[in-house]
């Protein structure tokens, strides 16, 4: 099984700085790559920060990061998916290197949403083009 | 602590257009994991910077641990602007005085073009080296830097050249097999704007107007900041 962590600057802040907020097209790349998908709740705009975001993960206040992503780490432990993509390097970098071993699920998996294509994909091997 | 008067004080230092709305509801702090960290939340910063106590908010830790994630904004039944205030105080503190890397990453983003001081020819040499070892896979696989009219301009995170070079290939992937016309830049390829997090509109803007100077020089049609 296999969920999906919104990014709050992909999510909320999209749809409040442009308008549209990147909800659902992340949602259906993720769906074309595995079967089996489900939310966290609570989702898209209402979705936690992961804790590391507006330059905290590059911050000295550890602790306080760690402490931030509980909520995250409940909310993805309770989906009980063993895929989560984070299409945002500084979630993703939270996520897989601190939150799982923090919070105990170093059995769910994170990739990058361009990591998960680029490792469903086929690929024929291209002719050599003249130019 | 001085006694505050109210008829004298100073002018908001702070950044927000309608902190004055607040109903106090707590709506905001009611949903933030980090709600009391420091003693302080979203609603008493709001609250402090109305009675003219911003230098409270200003030396207090709690802007940088708060994410700017915008849960406490989305949420606010009088639609105040919280993440400009927060913002705000991180952008007046001192420079020295900007908590860990952030500052120094901007500084070194203005003098070398990425935040972490990559030379020009190891971060050249190092897109050879990896496009050379995907072709091994994905004949004709070349990474293409400073491609006039190319379509996609990508700008790149420096963690990855920095410490996790395999990870570009993921997109060089999708980008072979989509047959797309793609380049990157050899200068000012960063793509994480660290003045963002400091509060530093100046230094921002400036590392966005060389992304965009490259993207009109190379006559790109997109700019992907896949960050």
């Amino acid at each position: 099984m296999t969920t999906y962590h919104d990014p709050c600057n992909y999510a909320r802040k999209s749809e409040r700085a442009f308008g549209h907020g990147y909800y659902e097209e992340p949602r259906w790349v993720t769906q074309q790559c595995c079967e089996n998908f489900v939310d966290m709740y609570p989702n898209r705009a209402n979705n936690f920060c992961c804790g590391a975001g507006g330059g905290a993960w590059a911050s000295p206040y550890v602790e306080e990061r760690i402490y931030y992503g509980r909520t995250k780490a409940k909310q993805i432990k309770d989906t009980g998916a063993k895929l989560l993509i984070a299409p945002c390097h500084n979630c993703r970098d939270q996520i897989m290197k601190s939150l799982r071993k923090e919070y105990d699920f170093m059995d769910v998996e994170v990739k990058y949403l361009w990591e998960l294509v680029a490792d469903s994909l086929i690929i024929e091997p291209r002719e050599e083009e003249s130019e | 602590m001085e006694p505050l008067l109210l008829t004298k004080r100073e002018k908001r230092k702070l950044a927000s257009q309608y902190a004055d709305l607040c109903l106090t509801c707590g709506t905001c702090a009611g949903g933030c994991p980090v709600t009391g960290v420091d003693g302080l939340d979203v609603r008493k910063c709001v609250r402090l910077a109305l009675l003219g106590m911003d230098q409270e908010v200003i030396d207090s830790k709690f802007p940088w641990v708060c994410t700017l994630c915008g849960r406490c904004e989305h949420a606010c039944p009088m639609n105040i602007d919280l993440l400009a205030l927060l913002r705000s105080a991180r952008g007046k503190r001192a420079r020295e005085q900007v908590p860990g890397v952030l500052h120094k990453g901007v500084e070194q983003c203005l003098k070398s073009g990425n935040n972490v001081g990559i030379p020009k020819e190891d971060f050249l040499f190092l897109l050879e080296d990896l496009g050379v070892e995907l072709a091994e896979e994905l004949p004709g696989f070349e990474v293409p830097v400073d491609k006039k009219g190319a379509k996609y301009l990508f700008t790149i995170n420096s963690k990855e050249p920095f410490g996790e070079p395999e990870d570009m290939m993921f997109w060089w992937r999708i980008l072979y097999a989509a047959k797309e016309s793609w380049t990157t830049t050899s200068e000012n390829w960063e793509g994480v704007n660290w003045g963002l997090f400091t509060g530093d509109d100046e230094s921002m803007k400036e590392i966005v107007g060389r992304i965009v100077k490259n993207y009109k020089d190379l006559e790109c049609e997109y700019l992907v900041l896949p960050e």
